[in-house]
């Protein structure tokens, strides 16, 4: 198949017949500035021509171009500009901001764009600067937190090396993947997240040694937030069916930076900052009368107390483990420029961070190449290369079954506990928990290493040009392997290790994800009223991921070898898929004002119970520009959109939901095969979506006011969910296509100038969205998941005509709804303000209204008798407060199912730039200073609001004594050279 | 211009056709599947079919030993952890049997998961064409004695609410049956098996079928089970006639027959019902009646040890500890001499031939050190002395509570609380109902 690929791209190149180059015979010079602020990286193009070049970072250029040539002058966030050069050879080009995003180019299919103002859909666009230019968070899924209009993001924990849930408009699935795809220049980039095994010890989740609750970090994580030009977001099927049956999440396209023609910019930054947690819940200060009804002999107690007080050994643990400061720093050496034919980025960046928690931290080392090389005027080449690696560790935080976890452990020990090692450095055991945290965090490991290389190449082929048609071959593809190694060592002299002894589990995880796209591009212009762009193409995706584990107990003290150790236990977990798809689409560009778009896309999974099957996912979208229709006179309103579209997508099933195991058994030493409890469906069919979404856009005041307003509703059909059949068919639990659900939702955007002098300018947006979800229909009975402790502490519940993320619970009377994880609205806030062109302040404020989580964080507190606010009254007379919140369990749990609305300044940052230096090989240095997560005003009781503890799957907003999440500020400094 | 796009065309539909061929189905790369076993098993698959559900016989397999000494008043499980063992179990004060706990969903699943092997078994060796049919004859008598097994032991705990005996569609099960057509399946089930046994020729390895894993072997332990379901249907001259076909011997040691054994290898297991000696925290001790209603001699007392401190919980407690199952690796008897010693006393008592039935007895009292039978040679003095012998012989062996309903004594089982009850029968899981 590849040698017959090769062929067929050989063959397309040898019948290309070069166009030969224009001649020049004049030269250019030119300075592309805004509101007197010097424009980087902007593009001149000269029209009719391939040839380009970039501005530097004091907004220069030079370009070779023919007398009379027309220079069209185009930069990310600026109105278009096209010039005539007859008789100029140096040019003043001032840029206006484009602050209602007309022209800012969107991709709608695997090989084309168009600009927003003839999109169909609401696609959200997060530039460099709105994405790392404020307020830099330690990972890339980090930095996309309160950014995206319809989205809900949640951290999985606060520990270093990133890890967030995150969902575009609602639920869009059960048991199957929730996340959006993540492609990068073309590259589908796995996200999974692999679990080091920590369930072994925390005996977190039923069986087994991995599990959702060990909060492993996705590996999203590992690309730079710094590489990255753009992202687009496509939010549903009606944006992203042509993607197909990996869409139904949404997708998330990155487009890293890639160099341009002109002279070669060297860029070095470096950050340099620190971290604090965002919030110490406090612990209960106890006195003799009080450590005497902890569990135990209330005399011992007394004396213990007594014996700590007078010798001063009262601690406040939870301050002494996580309040700390660690340093975090960046480092980034980036060069770019390029000639007219070959353009090239380079970077090469380092951080580490450290955590507030001893022995934990993230670092990331990476290195790009981006390459675009022009073979000829009509063969365009792009490379791009990036290699990451990556060590986290990551302490051991969260649900626990076996009291070793930090948080566990620390809610049941009171602060006259004595846990300092002595003088030969031996912990004591805690006689108030099964683990002592200051020893576990001393000598424990966990840790994620990742290596990774991500490469991608695009070509793209004229195969004819005309005045009225161009047909180009673009061809994608990309290669993304990494190697994952997790190391957990638990050294025999643990206090939780008296039975195991010390236990090592290593874990080794090879993928490899590959995926390709070959298209045919044709434009047909037949008059200046009709432009047609018709495209048909072939994908396919692979992935191969192989996780070997290996859990020994009984370790030789002072080894981690898994050899050296007395049992071992392996578990190799293998899956592998193969999707292909054809796609079909057309786009009609009628008299400058009307945008219609169709599509198909055919696809087929290895995935699904029938392989052959191709399931259909069309799509369909149509945009109507009022005002360049002249049904609305240019005016007041400079552009006013109506525009419609739908589409659908699928998830596939999970690998190997369509087969019926037999699991391995041993006795006395007869291998032994015996049906496993879970029955898959030789008949699954994937989850399929359709989403219908329109809007109204409209931008007035010469594009200083931008309105951006979308309606949505998403249909999900046959989603899939884990049942329990009767016990006497063999089974426990049976994967079926169960139900249908529904989302919908509104979202609403607004960009505006408000401030606009010489020495100030004020850019702002804002954005409000919401989402609710039903579940139309289940054909089995209610199903809970996601729980800690089912009603008694409150659990999702999926139920016909109820909400998808309803949470039920015990309410005084019975069971009943408590409340939902869907939030009522949020909005964010996005300003710039630019003082004297030179000095920049930026900030985003994030709102969340509403939703529910489950906190148990705070009621593990009381269980454990260690909650600050455990002595206060209670509204009963002469009962504590915490034995009036221990006397509602089991009877209300509305204490654990609790609101987690929160306003958030998520970043602000000031920023000023020297653009005037006496040394001429530097031009220019910025210095700034920010702060992320600095300000959270909330009521939630937890450690932070944002919180998603049982990892990346349906049940997000699950909190339970995780790693605390953490605010930073830094210092910047970049030099332009 | 045409030209051109015509070659495109013509270029992209070749691609297309392409690449519509490359389609693919890994399969399952992590396991077996059921998929793959039924096309045309291996002797060796069909080999580790036989293993597995050897293996999977002994899941589950102590929360069916405890539910049925519980109720059957032969013992308690203390347990920190899980206090229902002395509140639903007992009947404690108003606690009753719930379908949707451990004690019974645990031990039903995992039988009917080997009822399910057994079925997989079975097909596997009929549209196997790479054994002969001697062997396809040797598993799948193997795998109907398995299934009638175990459904019968599930039978012992739902009792007239029955069981499901058609199970082998999960999308649409048989209905469940009542206990005398339930029987009546299960004796049939037997029945076919032992027909496949005749001539069939034996070639995969057993564990814990000392002596018995040719098909002569087999049949006789088909047989011996054979005849615990005639004495539950109360068809006595068929159950001397299943005895004679089984492994039964007046002669013989009382533990020639049929366990379940354990190992420390990986993926082996331990044996689930041994509780350490003296243990505190996890306890299994004897009702306190066995040591007091045992007769002075009788060396089945060392069956329940001596503790050095008594242990109680929850209102009930008893000094000694159930050991029977004295190390990690003892193996748990599915069937044996001793209870089929027992099975011939009883059948010929019931038909009245008291000179075998005393004779029977008395090998079983002459073994443990007991003197000959003294008392009155009586049907319903026999049926006494029978059934005190089964008590003492078959000990926390899983016989006691169902003696006591067979013969509709439930009743004089002892009360340790007020308002503890004897429960009949357990309620079906709430996912069968």
């Amino acid at each position: 198949m590849r040698n017959k690929l090769l062929f067929i791209i050989g063959w397309l190149l040898v019948t290309i017949i070069p166009i030969s180059l224009f001649a020049q015979n004049k030269t250019v010079t030119g300075t592309v500035t805004s509101n007197n602020v010097p424009v980087q990286s902007a593009t001149i193009g000269v029209k009719n021509s391939s040839q380009a070049v970039a501005s530097d970072v004091n907004g220069k250029f030079t370009i070779s171009v023919p007398d009379n040539a027309v220079l069209i002058i185009t930069a990310l966030g600026y109105r278009t500009q096209t010039i005539n050069t007859a008789g100029a050879s140096t040019l003043d080009i001032k840029l206006v901001e484009d602050v209602s995003r007309l022209d800012e180019v969107v991709v709608t299919g695997l090989a084309t764009s168009v600009k927003r103002k003839n999109l169909a859909n609401a696609v959200g666009v997060i530039s460099s600067k709105e994405l790392n230019g404020t307020a830099p968070a330690q990972t890339l899924d980090g930095a996309l937190e309160g950014k995206i209009s319809g989205a809900y993001i949640n951290s999985n924990s606060g520990a270093p090396g990133g890890g967030v849930s995150v969902k575009l408009r609602g639920v869009t699935s059960i048991y199957g993947n929730t996340q959006p795809l993540y492609v990068v220049d073309g590259v589908y980039v796995d996200n999974s997240a692999t679990s080091g095994g920590l369930n072994a010890v925390s005996l977190a989740g039923p069986g087994g040694s991995q599990s959702n609750q060990d909060n492993p970090s996705s590996r999203i994580a590992d690309i730079r937030a710094e590489d990255i030009e753009s992202i687009e977001i496509l939010k549903g099927a009606s944006a992203a069916a042509i993607y197909g049956s990996k869409a139904s999440g949404g997708v998330i396209i990155i487009t890293t930076k890639k160099g341009k023609q002109g002279k070669t910019n060297i860029t070095l930054s470096q950050d340099l900052g620190f971290l604090k947690p965002i919030k110490l819940l406090g612990t209960r200060q106890f006195t003799a009368e009080t450590a005497a009804t902890l569990p135990g002999d209330p005399a011992s107690l007394t004396a213990a107390f007594n014996a700590a007080q007078s010798a001063g050994h009262i601690y406040d643990y939870e301050k002494e483990i996580y309040d700390h400061t660690p340093l975090t720093r960046n480092t980034l050496l980036s060069m770019s420029g390029g000639s007219d034919k070959t353009g090239f980025y380079f970077s090469v960046a380092q951080k580490k961070d450290g955590g507030i928690v001893d022995r934990t931290g993230y670092s990331n080392t990476s290195v790009r190449l981006n390459l675009d090389h022009k073979i000829t005027d009509n063969i365009k080449i792009g490379i791009t290369t990036n290699y990451v690696n990556s060590s986290a560790d990551r302490g051991i935080f969260g649900n626990d079954n076996a009291g070793v976890t930090t948080g566990i452990a620390l809610s049941s020990t009171p602060d006259f506990a004595q846990l300092h090692p002595d003088a030969k450095g031996i912990y004591p055991d805690n006689p108030f928990a099964a683990s002592n945290p200051l020893q576990t965090i001393a000598l424990m490991e966990n840790n994620e290493s990742v290596n990774r290389f991500i490469t991608g190449a695009n070509l793209e082929i004229t195969l004819q040009k005309s005045s009225h048609s161009n047909t180009k071959f673009i061809g994608r593809g990309g290669v993304d392997f990494y190697n994952l190694q997790t190391t957990v060592l638990f050294p025999s002299v643990l206090q939780f290790e008296s039975v195991n002894k010390g236990q090592s589990i290593q874990g080794s995880t090879k993928n490899l994800s590959t995926n390709y796209i070959l298209s045919l591009v044709n434009t047909f212009t037949p008059s200046d009223k009709l432009t047609l762009t018709s495209s048909a193409g072939v994908t396919q995706e692979t992935g191969n991921y192989n996780n070997i584990l290996d859990v020994a107990s009984q370790v030789i003290a002072g080894q981690s070898n898994v050899d050296q150790a007395g049992a071992l236990n392996v578990t190799q977990l293998r899956t592998k898929y193969l999707n292909s798809g054809i796609f079909i689409q057309e786009e009609a560009h009628i008299i400058n004002a009307i945008t219609l778009t169709g599509g198909l896309r055919f696809d087929r999974s290895s995935n699904n119970g029938n392989v052959s099957k191709f399931y259909l996912y069309p799509k369909a979208g149509l945009s109507w520009n009022l005002v360049d229709m002249g049904i609305i006179k240019p005016g007041l309103f400079e552009s006013v959109k109506l525009r419609a579209a739908y589409g659908q997508a699928n998830n596939v099933p999970a690998y190997g939901s369509k087969f019926s195991a037999l699991g391995v058994s041993n006795i006395t030493g007869f291998p032994g095969l015996l049906v496993n409890t879970q029955a898959g469906d030789a008949n699954i069919k994937p989850e399929r979506q359709t989403e219908f979404e329109t809007g109204i856009d409209f931008s007035l005041l010469k594009g200083r006011l931008g309105f951006e307003l979308s309606y949505y509703k998403k249909n999900i059909f046959d989603f899939l969910l884990l049942t329990t059949p009767p016990p006497s068919s063999g089974f426990a639990q049976k994967w079926v296509n169960a139900g249908d659900l529904t989302n919908h939702g509104f979202e609403l955007g607004l960009n505006a100038r408000p401030v606009e002098s010489k020495n100030i300018v004020w850019n702002t947006s804002v954005n409000f969205w919401l989402n609710r979800s039903k579940v139309t229909k289940l054909i089995v009975s209610p199903v809970q998941l996601g729980s800690v402790g089912g009603v008694l502490l409150g659990t999702y519940q999926i139920e016909q005509g109820k909400s998808a993320t309803q949470i039920i619970g015990l309410n005084g009377q019975g069971v009943g709804v408590l409340g939902d994880a869907e939030p009522t609205f949020q909005m964010n806030s996005y300003n710039e303000v630019t003082f004297f062109q030179k000095l920049s302040l930026r900030f985003l404020w994030h709102w969340k209204k509403g939703g529910q989580n489950v906190d148990v964080t705070q009621l593990q507190n009381v269980f454990g008798s260690t909650d600050v606010d455990y002595d206060k009254p209670s509204s009963i007379p002469h009962v504590p407060h915490g034995v009036a919140q221990l006397m509602k369990v089991g009877s209300d749990a509305h204490q654990t199912v609790e609101t987690s609305t929160y306003l958030r300044l998520r970043e602000i940052g000031l920023y000023y730039t020297i653009n005037k230096l006496p040394v001429s090989y530097i031009k220019s240095i910025t210095v700034g200073a920010s702060l992320n997560n600095y300000i959270t005003i909330t009521k939630y009781k937890g450690y932070d609001p944002e919180v998603s503890n049982f990892g990346t799957g349906f049940s997000s907003g699950v909190d339970i004594d995780p790693y605390p999440a953490t605010k930073s500020a830094a210092f910047h400094v970049s030099f332009n050279f | 211009m045409k030209k051109n796009i015509k070659k495109y065309s013509i270029l992209f539909a070749a691609a297309t056709l392409l690449f519509a061929g490359c389609k693919k189905d890994y399969g399952d790369l992590n396991n077996a599947t059921i998929q793959d076993l039924s096309k045309n098993a291996s002797q060796s698959e069909l080999n580790n079919l036989v293993s597995g559900t050897e293996s999977g016989m002994r899941n589950g397999l102590n929360f069916y030993l405890d539910d049925v000494s519980i109720i059957g008043r032969e013992g308690y499980r203390f347990s920190g952890s899980e206090p229902r063992y002395v509140l639903d179990l007992l009947g404690a004060n108003s606690a009753t049997l719930s379908g949707s706990n451990f004690y019974i969903t645990f031990p039903w699943a995992a039988r009917y998961a080997v009822v399910k092997n057994c079925n997989i078994l079975i097909q596997a060796a009929n549209n196997s064409t790479l054994i002969s049919s001697a062997q396809k004859k040797g598993y799948i008598g193997f795998a109907r004695t398995i299934k009638a097994y175990q459904l019968l032991l599930n039978l012992n705990l739902t009792y007239t609410k029955g069981i499901r005996v058609d199970v082998a569609n999960p999308d649409h099960l048989g209905p469940f049956l009542t206990y005398t057509n339930s029987l009546a399946a299960i004796t049939a089930l037997l029945d076919s098996a032992k027909s496949d046994f005749s001539g069939a020729s034996i070639s995969f390895p057993l564990a814990g079928f000392a002596g018995l894993d040719d098909a002569a072997g087999l049949t006789q332990f088909n047989r011996a089970l054979a005849a615990r379901v005639s004495v539950y249907q109360k068809n006595w001259q068929p159950a001397l006639d299943n005895l004679n076909a089984s492994f039964f011997s007046l002669t013989k040691n009382f533990n020639t027959g049929v366990f379940h054994v354990f190992g420390t290898g990986s993926g082996d297991q331990l044996n689930p019902v041994f509780i350490p000696q003296n243990q505190s925290g996890e306890q299994r001790v004897a009702h306190p009646t066995f040591a007091t209603d045992i007769e002075a001699g009788d060396d089945r007392l060392g069956k329940a040890t001596l503790r050095t401190s008594p242990a109680a919980l929850s209102g009930l407690s008893s000094d000694r500890d159930v050991w029977i199952y004295t190390s990690s690796t003892a193996p748990v008897g599915i069937i044996r001499n001793e209870e089929l010693i027992l099975i011939y006393a009883e059948a010929n008592i019931q038909l009245n031939n008291f000179v075998e039935g005393v004779k029977a007895i008395n090998v079983i009292r002459n073994g443990h050190g007991l003197g000959n039978y003294a008392g009155a040679v009586t049907q319903p003095a026999l049926i006494t002395e029978m059934l005190k012998q089964r008590r003492y012989s078959l000990f926390f062996e899983g016989h006691r509570w169902i003696d006591m309903r067979r013969y509709d004594l439930l009743g004089t089982l002892p009360i340790d609380r007020t308002g503890d009850d004897v429960w009949t029968e357990f309620p079906l899981p709430v996912t069968e109902q």
